[in-house]
């Protein structure tokens, strides 16, 4: 684990590489699925942040992505700007409402901030739905121009954002903010005691995660060329956040089980109508085995914190 | 109707509001049960909801059975489905004391796993079967009232009831509270956790179970019902203050009446944004909900 943390980087980039090559071997329809799963993958990279450093559950990523996808659709269409500009434009709003999930998590944790979260959510998706003059309502909407009509381009430049975020994230959880993130998940008061500012971090962690969740939907948006509330429903929200527990709460986990669990549906599909119930069965046979036989689950997790124990006490 | 505003419009929304209430705050009141005795929050009670009217749609309406011996049934058979899910996922989960916000996750899968389960049973078409309670109201002096209403009401204030005498009055509700308060200590006491835990999830299961049966002919069954409502049975129990008995209720009926209102007077589409926007406002200024409770202690 230790030597795999200390390449984690090294992984990264070859998992970049090996994306980058996908255009060249997937056929059409496989190249789409890959590209969800590296688009659900970025919104699994905040999770991290938000559930793995600090944490605080969150089933509003559906609802934050829903933001950016409709913001890019309504830039472009009511305003008609560049569609980078709108990009941009439309990251900065899924920040600001984002960061508005910040103030319950004040002074709520655990079951109590996870359903203000879906409350928060279904407010935003019930919104969606009835403003039918500005969003196509329960019909959708598919008339906005994609950010990168070719296909390989756009794996490039999912692939370099992934890799880049990807870092980032690993470099964020060894910053300073990275630390306090982990230090209010492992107890809040003894954080502030120590000098941590718990409002900043939790402030700030919210803000990364919507960041991540608003380029998620915007990629959402250019790579279906469609918006429905439909598919952000808190059904949809739930997925990223068994991602982040399958991926163990490392950067390379969230990339490596995004993509599996958006492929595996796909493996499911002779299943027909019951693929659903098989997966998320797999996942509460998962979840119930690696907590209760737990070695390796209980040892890695307590890895990872004497890590960060021995670390701490190195610096001081 | 949105203009006219009389007295009998307002206390025909009220207690229609109260009747829908009482059908949310039975699972709440689920919630909180489960919540005091092993400290999990089961996402999946608006699932579980949805199973019990699936359970009645089959006894009832498929197989034709009389109505006391369907409800029966379909009760005893989500009992059933309780004590499963305690001895398979909750209890062990609880005695290896996992992170409760691991098993918050496993019951959002659960919740995915009971939804798809519904739609490979029963099929993804919503389906209703006739009111068994009748569907001719009654007029009360200008109020016109559906009979289900107080049936509705009249059912739960006897389980509640029932239920409330068998937490206080009887030694087996006294057990189970003993474990809730502390569970080492009861063990001591020569108490089964186990068993008390089990019987905490079959009545929890159980009255989520009758809100299902009552609800399912007054609104189309599918098997995405239970997101909505679960989302509103959870704010009932965080508004009520999630532990609290009494608390369960009174969230339970202000959201209902809160949604009743809100549909009459306002935009109906509307509803769940008012009912989420107050769940919203009562977490950011009163976390605790109405009876306060101490939300850091298992949080």
């Amino acid at each position: 684990m230790e030597k795999l943390r200390k390449y984690s980087q090294y992984l990264i980039f070859l998992i970049g590489l090996l994306l980058l090559t996908a255009p060249y071997i997937l056929s059409q329809y496989g190249l789409y699925v890959l590209q969800r799963g590296m688009q659900t993958s970025i919104v699994v990279l905040g999770l991290v942040m938000l559930t793995g450093f600090s944490g605080m559950l969150s089933l509003a990523s559906a609802a934050l992505m829903a933001v950016g996808g409709y913001s890019y659709y309504i830039l472009l269409k009511y305003i008609a700007i560049s569609p980078w500009l709108a990009v941009i434009l439309s990251i900065v709003i899924t920040v600001v409402i984002g960061t508005l999930l910040a103030f319950p998590s004040f002074r709520l944790s655990g079951a109590f901030l996870t359903v203000t979260t879906i409350g928060f959510a279904e407010i935003i998706r019930i919104l969606i739905l009835n403003l039918e003059p500005i969003t196509g309502g329960a019909y959708g909407t598919s008339d906005f121009p994609r950010l990168v009509a070719n296909t390989s381009h756009l794996q490039i430049l999912m692939t370099i954002t992934i890799v880049f975020l990807a870092i980032a994230v690993r470099r964020i959880g060894d910053s300073r903010i990275g630390l306090a993130f982990k230090a209010i998940r492992q107890d809040h008061i003894a954080a502030e005691v120590m000098g941590v500012d718990v409002k900043r971090a939790k402030t700030v962690v919210y803000a990364l995660y919507s960041l991540f969740a608003g380029i998620s939907g915007v990629f959402f948006a250019t790579l279906t060329g469609y918006l429905s509330p439909d598919s952000f429903t808190t059904a949809e929200s739930i997925t990223p956040l068994l991602m982040v527990v399958m991926g163990m709460n490392s950067p390379v986990g969230a990339i490596l089980s995004a993509l599996g669990l958006t492929w595996l549906p796909e493996v499911l599909r002779f299943l027909l109508t019951s693929r659903l119930m098989v997966f998320s069965l797999i996942l509460l046979v998962y979840i119930r085995l690696s907590s209760v036989k737990p070695k390796w689950l209980i040892q890695l997790n307590n890895m990872i914190d004497t890590k960060i124990l021995k670390k701490n006490t190195e610096s001081i | 109707m949105k203009n006219v505003l009389s007295i009998q419009l307002f206390i025909q929304l009220l207690i229609n509001g109260f009747a829908t209430g009482t059908l949310y705050a039975l699972p709440a009141l689920g919630l909180s049960l489960i919540w005091n005795a092993t400290g999990a929050f089961n996402f999946a009670q608006g699932d579980l909801l949805t199973l019990g009217g699936y359970m009645m749609y089959t006894f009832y309406f498929l197989l034709d059975l009389p109505y006391p011996l369907a409800f029966t049934l379909a009760v005893v058979t989500m009992g059933i489905v309780g004590a499963l899910l305690s001895k398979l996922y909750f209890y062990p989960m609880f005695i290896h004391k996992i992170n409760p916000h691991i098993t918050l996750i496993g019951t959002v899968a659960l919740s995915v796993f009971l939804q798809n389960l519904a739609l490979v049973i029963w099929g993804s078409t919503p389906v209703t079967y006739l009111n068994p309670f009748g569907i001719k109201p009654l007029t009360v002096s200008g109020i016109y009232i559906m009979p289900h209403v107080i049936w509705y009401i009249a059912i739960v204030a006897v389980l509640v009831t029932a239920l409330q005498y068998f937490l206080r009055g009887t030694i087996i509700g006294t057990a189970m509270r003993a474990v809730a308060q502390n569970s080492t200590a009861s063990w001591l006491m020569g108490i089964q956790n186990d068993r008390m835990i089990s019987l905490t999830f079959v009545m929890s299961t159980a009255i989520a179970a009758v809100s299902g049966i009552l609800i399912s002919p007054i609104i189309t069954l599918s098997p995405t019902m239970g997101g909505t409502i679960g989302v509103k049975v959870m704010a009932s129990a965080l508004i009520g203050g999630l532990g609290n008995f009494k608390g369960a209720l009174i969230g339970g009926v202000l959201v209902g009446v809160a949604e009743a209102v809100f549909s009459a007077f306002f935009d109906p589409a509307y509803k769940e944004v008012f009912v989420f926007g107050l769940l919203l406002i009562f977490m950011i200024f009163r976390p605790g909900g109405i009876y306060k409770i101490n939300i850091t202690e298992k949080a």
